[in-house]
């Protein structure tokens, strides 16, 4: 029978959230295929995690070692190489996360098999595959046919397949590591954590986030009165915190933290998927963006399509006396 | 016959564009409200060579011709109208007096600070009672043994606030008329040297606009620009350079309008529909932009002049200076237009941009000058 | 150390208009303007910074159309000593494997201690470029690249992963890293350094010079505009009008 093959994402002895994800579109793809969905979980010490896939997929290959200890882009390629020629399966599910990109794109390539990354929408059609991916800041989706090959590996974006329940049984089937000791040329040396600030955005329940439309850390003091008015925090996109505008801990996105508040409200923020990624969970999102097709619209409840420089202030204002 | 921009005046573009839009930009209506004078940016200019573009490398600069000081200004000028003028002067009316009629001495001396931003430059002429008609200047320079002996009082000398060094022009002897008059390069910690009001300008805010105070100044005997008597060639040879960047500015200005002319006439709608689908808006963007490109390529001709060595410019440089200034009032103007009411509030950059503009047929020569330069080289 | 920089000159599209071209494959491109992408200003900048300290020299390579040779130039202006264009002109199908795979035929002649990618490039968003290259050239990567450091051959790297959280690895030398934005300064080229840089001859390598066939991964069908989803509710009115109709929803939801 026909395989489809997901790599189980962990870290710090935590599934990530993407996994469930992925083996939600991997059971989808397996069922209009008339396949079955591999799991394949790398780590140490798995039995809980394992425990927690089992009815999300057909067959669970797990390799328990050490090495798998903590994650190492190379241990994986090359342990995931020996287990794709083993199962060849048609397809090999990676999510487009920093763990999936460092070894997802090498691992085809050492497999010549066709793949592409950071895939948004997967059909088969004909046996071949074809997927929606995204260009341009966002603002263009293009459908893209992968070359004619008996297996292929794609990495999907994080947040296109809601997880459901699984509602399969699958046993934990024991495999020997591919890899018993991280290679000279990589390893693995520690995690370091975050900073952590004085202010924590993802305790607050209004979040108010600035993006690269404020132009200049002189304009920041508008946001912060903005924010004090409303009683809310100042959280931001990550230009700002590459240009040093605020510190680490106050970027929301992929890269940064996750916020749920009761309101968001996105302040010249264009809504590129790794900042929606941080924020859209949020009960109420208001969007204030000059450009009616900025892609922030598309996720938001309300938006003001208006120059923040005039909408801030006015808005101010009338929080200010609706307080009184 | 060649429009192309030399390799290395595209890259200089290129690269002072983007510094120009990320680094100027965003301050630009902020030191226009403040009136503060942008040291920072003047630092990361000078590390750039903005300050000395058309200063050879021997003395600090970054040997470029006066096309690309043109181009450069205009970039500057398109993302902050006073920043323009600051790098314009520090150059031209600066940098270039000195290195044109300096002795090698005076260049080895003058020169790097101007080029470094360890110090900006400022040229003063104007006077009270002597604008237009330089000739009518009142200040003195005495020669008393080792030093020149200066009084008298300068009018609206850009830079002034802020400047270290100074290119000033005074009577050596009255009786001589215009061939009386000389110049001297006066460094600001020189005793008697003060400065006076400081203005309040309409436009160009961020520029450090003063009078300079000159009681008794001891001026060395080494610090006289060319010969006792050269200043008013100095001063009009000097004018014909920096008029081709006034021109650049104007550009930039014009330039910047136009841009958020368009931008806003796409996001405005009126009567159902975006602004930019009536003609008679239209018709407006349409004359500003041929403007503004009929003068961009005059200001190029004149600095290509300059750069191959024509003798005699005045009057390329001048049609350029009265074009250019004239059309970006104008297109500044028609900006506010296209704006209707929200192009009269200071919320919106062409407000600023249409005060900046005036400037530009007022100094260096007011555009009545202009004319007269250009119709006495045309009837000479 | 000698180092390779990979940089892509792509349309600079966030606060621009974009519109589908007539082949329906491709975006309109003559209004827009075009510049280094991002994260290789990045990839750049860091290059630079380690030959500041250990000397050595930077080739900036660039597949793209003669345009590009404008970006390469900046490069060079900028820090780079060599500079080589592929003409992207002269094949057809260029997704990130095949971008990869012209790079590698023509880094494979060259001698590297490190080459810097930026992790993504924003037209095409493949992040694939800077692993697949290191795999084909058979040396070790890192992606998302946060800093790199170099004592005794070895290079300490950090990437950045989700949530802010730092890996840290020990990687050797030569590898490919492939460099996250805003992880340094990226400088400005100097008015000399560009006139210096104007004159530099740029070597040009096309079609014939490669040697092998190259194949695809994929092919792109077609552009579409994305569908709107949810679609925000359009607050409308003067701004006066707008604050108070976004005030009253506010306060409606009870959050003042
Ligand atoms: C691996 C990776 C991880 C990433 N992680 C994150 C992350 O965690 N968080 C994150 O935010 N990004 C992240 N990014 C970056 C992301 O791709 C975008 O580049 C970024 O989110 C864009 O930020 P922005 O919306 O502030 O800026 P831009 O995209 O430049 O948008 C600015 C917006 O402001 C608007 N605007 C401008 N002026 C005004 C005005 N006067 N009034 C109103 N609106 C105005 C514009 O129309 C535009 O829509 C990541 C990227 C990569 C490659
Ligand atoms: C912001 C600013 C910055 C400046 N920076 C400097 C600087 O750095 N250094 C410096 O030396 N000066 C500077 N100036 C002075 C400037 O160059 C003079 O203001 C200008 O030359 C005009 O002189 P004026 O103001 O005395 O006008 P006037 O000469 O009094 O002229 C008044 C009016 O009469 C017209 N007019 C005069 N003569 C004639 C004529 N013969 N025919 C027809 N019309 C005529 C003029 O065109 C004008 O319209 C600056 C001025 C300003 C406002
Ligand atoms: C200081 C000040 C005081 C004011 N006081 C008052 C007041 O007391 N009472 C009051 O009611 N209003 C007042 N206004 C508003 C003023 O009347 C409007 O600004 C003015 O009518 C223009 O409208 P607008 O700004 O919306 O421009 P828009 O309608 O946006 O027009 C923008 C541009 O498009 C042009 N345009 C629009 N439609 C067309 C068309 N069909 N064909 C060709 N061109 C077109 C306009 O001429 C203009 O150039 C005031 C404005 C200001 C700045």
């Amino acid at each position: 029978m026909a395989t489809i093959l997901a790599v189980i994402e962990h870290r710090q002895g935590v599934i990530r959230d993407i996994t469930f994800e992925l083996l939600t579109l991997g059971r989808k793809l397996a069922e209009k295929n008339n396949a079955q969905l591999i799991g394949v979980l790398l780590g140490h010490d798995t039995q809980s995690l394992a425990e927690s896939l089992r009815t999300h997929v057909h067959r669970l290959l797990v390799a328990d070692h050490e090495v798998f200890s903590d994650f190492n882009g190379e241990t994986y390629q090359q342990s995931l190489a020996t287990i794709v020629k083993k199962e060849s399966p048609f397809l090999t599910l990676v999510g487009n996360t920093a763990f999936g990109i460092d070894f997802a794109p090498s691992l085809a390539t050492q497999l010549g098999f066709p793949f592409t990354t950071d895939c948004i929408g997967v059909e088969m059609v004909d046996g071949r595959i074809r997927v929606t991916r995204q260009l341009y800041d966002g603002k263009m989706d293009a459908h893209v046919q992968l070359a004619e090959s008996t297996s292929y590996v794609l990495t999907v974006r994080s947040g296109i397949c809601p997880a459901e329940q699984g509602g399969l049984s699958a046993e934990v089937e024991k495999i020997e590591s591919p890899v018993v000791s991280q290679p000279d040329h990589k390893r693995f040396i520690e995690y370091i954590e975050a900073v952590v600030g004085d202010v924590d955005i993802t305790k607050a329940d209004v979040v108010v986030g600035v993006g690269r439309g404020i132009k200049e850390q002189a304009n920041l003091p508008l946001v912060e009165d903005f924010a004090k008015a409303i009683g809310g925090v100042v959280a931001c996109s990550r230009p700002i915190v590459d240009a040093n505008w605020l510190p680490k801990d106050r970027q929301v996105g992929s890269s940064g933290k996750t916020v749920k508040p009761k309101l968001y409200i996105a302040i010249g923020i264009s809504g590129a998927f790794q900042h929606i990624a941080g924020m859209k969970n949020s009960d109420t999102i208001i969007a204030i963006n000059k450009d009616s097709n900025a892609p922030i619209f598309n996720e938001a409840d309300y938006g003001i399509v208006d120059d923040l420089f005039k909408v801030l202030p006015a808005l101010k204002n009338k929080i200010l006396e609706i307080k009184k | 016959m060649n429009f192309d921009l030399t390799n290395d005046q595209k890259m200089l573009q290129e690269e002072v564009r983007k510094f120009a839009q990320t680094e100027l930009a965003p301050l630009a209506p902020e030191i226009d409200k403040s009136g503060e004078f942008p040291w920072p940016n003047i630092k990361k200019m000078a590390q750039m060579g903005l300050l000395g573009v058309i200063v050879p490398e021997q003395y600090g600069g970054s040997g470029f011709d006066f096309v690309s000081l043109a181009i450069a200004v205009e970039e500057i000028s398109r993302a902050c109208a006073s920043t323009g003028v600051i790098v314009a002067v520090n150059n031209s009316l600066t940098a270039y007096p000195i290195l044109q009629f300096g002795s090698e001495d005076q260049k080895k001396r003058y020169l790097p600070p101007l080029c470094n931003g360890e110090k900006v430059g400022a040229f003063g002429l104007t006077e009270p009672n002597a604008g237009s008609d330089v000739a009518a200047m009142e200040s003195t320079a005495r020669l008393e043994g080792d030093c020149y002996v200066l009084n008298g009082t300068k009018r609206f000398i850009t830079n002034a606030g802020e400047a270290g060094t100074f290119v000033v022009f005074a009577y050596t002897n009255k009786e001589l008329k215009h061939k009386g008059i000389s110049a001297f390069i006066v460094e600001r910690d020189t005793p008697g040297f003060s400065l006076g009001k400081h203005e309040d300008l309409m436009g160009i805010r961020a520029t450090a606009n003063c009078e300079l105070i000159f009681e008794d100044v001891k001026i060395p005997k080494e610090n006289l620009l060319g010969k006792e008597g050269d200043g008013f060639k100095i001063c009009m040879n000097t004018l014909d350079v920096s008029r081709i960047d006034i021109g650049a500015q104007a550009v930039g200005i014009a330039q910047a309008a136009l841009d958020e002319a368009i931008k806003y006439s796409k996001e405005r709608k009126a009567f159902g529909k975006p602004i930019c689908n009536f003609g008679m808006i239209q018709s407006m963007i349409a004359e500003m932009a041929s403007e503004i490109q009929a003068a961009r390529l005059l200001v190029h001709y004149a600095g290509f002049c300059k750069d191959k060595g024509m003798q005699r410019f005045s009057k390329e440089s001048a049609m350029s200076k009265y074009y250019a200034s004239n059309i970006a009032v104008d297109v500044a103007r028609k900006a506010v237009q296209i704006h209707g009411g929200y192009g009269y509030s200071r919320d919106y950059a062409v407000e600023r941009l249409y005060r900046d503009a005036k400037i530009l047929e007022l100094y260096e020569g007011t555009s009545e000058v202009q004319k007269i330069v250009i119709a006495r080289e045309l009837t000479r | 150390m000698d180092l390779i920089v990979c940089i892509k000159r792509v349309p600079q599209t966030a606060e621009a208009e974009v519109k589908i071209d007539a082949s329906g494959k491709d975006i309109v491109r003559d209004r827009l303007t075009f510049d280094m992408n991002e994260a290789d200003s990045y990839a750049l900048e860091a290059a630079i910074l380690l030959k500041e300290k250990f000397g050595g020299t930077i080739t900036a390579i660039s597949l793209g159309t003669a345009d590009a040779e404008d970006t390469l130039r900046i490069a060079l202006a900028k820090g780079a000593d060599n500079a080589i264009r592929i003409k992207a002109e002269e094949f057809a199908q260029l997704d990130g494997f095949k971008t990869a795979a012209l790079l590698k035929e023509v880094i494979k002649d060259i001698t590297f201690d490190a080459i810097f990618t930026g992790c993504m490039a924003t037209d095409d968003s493949y992040y694939q470029v800077g692993p697949v290259l290191a795999e084909l050239l058979g040396v070790g990567h890192a992606t998302l690249v946060s800093k790199v450091e170099v004592a005794d051959g070895k290079a300490q790297v950090n990437r950045e992963l989700e949530g802010g959280l730092i890996e840290h690895l020990e990687m050797s030398l030569p590898a490919v890293f492939a460099v996250q934005t805003g992880i340094n300064e990226p400088r400005y080229a100097s008015l000399i350094a560009i006139r210096r840089a104007a004159g530099k001859e740029i070597r040009v390598v096309g079609r014939e010079e490669i040697s092998i066939e190259l194949k695809s991964n994929s092919t792109l069908e077609g552009l579409f505009l994305p569908p709107v989803g949810k679609r925000a509710e359009i607050l409308s009115g003067s701004t006066d009008e707008i604050s108070t109709k976004a005030a009253t929803i506010i306060k409606e939801k009870g959050l003042i």
